[in-house]
């Protein structure tokens, strides 16, 4: 009797709190020795003037990972988050000097409409997600062509600049902005109904449905969730960047992808959230930022970028549930 | 009597045609409109000729993908073989002579090994799988090269003329087209791709080993893609890209889904997908000599991406799609 109740109160050991943490630990062990072999390599890495460059490489980075998050956390995929990002960029720098700080909510509700054209095509019509949002990233890509011609063009207004560049105790507001919208994201993921239904239509759909979940709608709110937080992304990146052209964001969704799965969420959906695509987000960016001062320029960080994309998804997905994968 | 039954079954043979494969009306309707609007730039030889090029480069891309497309998964690292396979050329040359062409085979046949076992046993969705690959080789590709794109000579024999007005790489995709369609339409392997494609669980209980012929469907594209990639490699002047265009790895996938090919799995194939990349070469090279705008042709080239998934995939039921 006593011996059951000892075996019964026996805290868990070392390795087997590991395993069974190892998607919390993994990441935070990751990032710090990340951070660490930077700064012993290149000491400037964690000075003011550093940490300034990484705040402005992160943010706009972050706010738009965090929106792919949920959608990865539903089992889904949604590529076209970059093409998103950039059409909502373009648009405020196109238009803000005929309609003033309006742009904002125009660049916001063009993105959450092609989030919902992205919702529509995956939820109702059973397009594959990753089709779907493909061939709206090329309708998107092809618009912000249109509108752009191509050309690079520059802000001008002082209000819309000031958004993301003012220093608040010593740091740019757009780090202010990014953390603000994480915490939201993780509070929505974690504590509201919407976000736990999210886990549960990841975890199992048709358990989801079963339960009474109105799947396709919740299929739809969480793809314009994404493209809102895509678009949020880019009205920011453009306010930081101060002028962009269509090139803008190019070659970003590996990266994006890479910074969700380094995390800790897995493709498979059901786990994760955007607290843990905080992590990723260091881990890429302090990368992406170290490889930069080491001379390594843009190709070789997308080999690396691929390879923790493939590693890292590989690591994630739990394939106790899984019966086959397309 | 035997006028009507027979002019009755040439009809019901035509509507049969036209259920089963709707594109080739597309084709027609997009013929019939471009040498109607542009009579003196559509409808001459050098207009053929030059539907007859990117017809081969899009079919021979779209050639492997279309076998993988059948079991319901994705390959889009057919660019990736095409760059780096390019870019090795281009290094071996100098070392090993003529021979170092047979690396872009060998490089597709590996890759798609490698895509087929990561897939098969890691359980990672392919699509995302060859993606991320894809994005390695082109950084491979970038960085080989010194961020020059570069030129290698010497294969001009691949693609000499040999029948005037007929691109010699048009001749080569026919052997290569046939292959694809005799192994998915006429060799056991095909007709479990096919079973794996529209109920891998029910292939699965029936004694198929699903993972291995998974894995020898993503060999078997990337082996098509390297063949294809020779050829396409003379075709587009013997350059190695080293800038990732998305359009390079939308079109085949647009020609796959336009030809009919259900992206769930378990129908179409490399037959149907000729008379897709036909429609599609038609209608790019129709709008390029159009009056358009030039940048309006990609947001066509998108609407028509999701126009014809959203048709390709009505009816169908009980799948899972995620």
């Amino acid at each position: 009797m006593k011996r059951s109740e000892k075996i019964m109160v026996r805290r868990p050991l070392p390795s087997e709190w590991l395993r069974k943490n190892i998607s919390t630990v993994g990441p935070v062990v990751a990032a710090i020795v990340i951070i660490g072999i930077f700064q012993v390599i290149n000491p400037v890495f964690l000075k003011y003037q550093g940490i300034i460059t990484l705040v402005y490489a992160m943010s706009y980075f972050l706010i738009a990972a965090c929106g792919l998050t949920f959608v990865i956390m539903m089992g889904s995929f949604d590529f076209s988050v970059v093409s998103i990002l950039k059409l909502s960029a373009l648009i405020c720098v196109l238009y803000i000097d005929r309609l003033g700080l309006l742009v904002i909510p125009l660049a916001l509700v063009v993105s959450v409409g092609f989030g919902f054209i992205n919702g529509i095509l995956f939820a109702k019509l059973k397009v594959p997600s990753f089709m779907a949002t493909l061939g709206v990233s090329i309708v998107v890509e092809g618009i912000a062509l249109y509108l752009s011609k191509g050309f690079l063009h520059m802000l001008t207004d002082k209000t819309f600049k000031s958004l993301t560049v003012t220093f608040i105790a010593g740091l740019p507001s757009i780090l202010y902005w990014a953390i603000g919208i994480c915490i939201i994201c993780t509070l929505i993921a974690i504590i509201t109904p919407f976000g736990r239904r999210i886990y549960a239509i990841g975890g199992n759909p048709i358990g989801a449905v079963l339960s009474g979940i109105n799947l396709d709608r919740y299929r739809i709110y969480v793809f314009m969730l994404g493209s809102f937080l895509a678009g949020l992304a880019g009205v920011l990146y453009m306010s930081q960047l101060g002028g962009g052209s269509v090139e803008l964001g190019a070659d970003m969704t590996i990266p994006l992808f890479a910074s969700v799965v380094a995390g800790g969420t897995a493709l498979s959906g059901g786990v994760g959230g955007p607290h843990k695509t905080l992590l990723g987000v260091i881990i890429i960016t302090w990368i992406q930022a170290g490889m930069l001062m080491l001379g390594y320029g843009r190709e070789i960080q997308m080999v690396v970028f691929g390879a923790i994309a493939i590693i890292m998804g590989i690591a994630t997905i739990d394939r106790r549930g899984i019966k086959f994968v397309k | 009597m035997k006028t009507p039954d027979r002019k009755k079954l040439i009809l019901s043979i035509i509507s049969q045609t036209i259920k089963i494969y709707p594109v080739i009306f597309i084709l027609i309707a997009f013929v019939v409109i471009f040498s109607s609007l542009y009579p003196e730039r559509f409808l001459t030889s050098l207009n053929f000729s030059s539907i007859l090029r990117q017809f081969v480069t899009l079919i021979l891309f779209s050639v492997g993908p279309s076998i993988v497309v059948v079991t319901g998964s994705l390959d889009l690292s057919y660019v990736g073989i095409w760059m780096l396979g390019g870019i090795l050329v281009w290094v071996l040359t100098p070392i090993i002579g003529i021979f170092s062409i047979l690396v872009i085979p060998l490089l597709g046949l590996a890759t798609g090994f490698l895509i087929g076992i990561i897939h098969a046993k890691a359980k990672m969705p392919s699509f995302i799988l060859t993606l991320s690959l894809l994005v390695i080789y082109s950084g491979l590709t970038a960085t080989i090269a010194g961020g020059i794109p570069r030129i290698v000579k010497g294969y001009d024999f691949i693609t000499a003329d040999f029948i005037p007005g007929i691109p010699t790489a048009f001749l080569w995709a026919i052997p290569i087209i046939i292959a694809a369609i005799y192994i998915v339409k006429r060799t056991r392997i095909g007709i479990y791709l096919y079973s794996i494609g529209s109920n891998e669980e029910g292939a699965r209980l029936a004694g198929i080993n699903v993972d291995k012929y998974k894995i020898m469907a993503f060999t078997i594209s990337g082996l098509f893609s390297g063949i294809g990639s020779v050829i396409i490699f003379k075709n587009q002047g013997g350059s190695v890209p080293i800038m990732l265009n998305l359009n390079t790895v939308v079109y085949p996938l647009v020609a796959i889904v336009l030809g009919g090919t259900l992206l769930v799995g378990g129908s179409g194939g490399p037959h149907r997908t000729i008379l897709g990349a036909l429609t599609f070469t038609v209608i790019i090279r129709g709008l390029t000599i159009s009056f358009l705008d030039p940048t309006m042709i990609q947001l066509i080239v998108g609407l028509l991406l999701i126009a014809s998934i959203v048709v390709g995939s009505r009816g169908v039921k009980g799948v899972m799609v995620t």
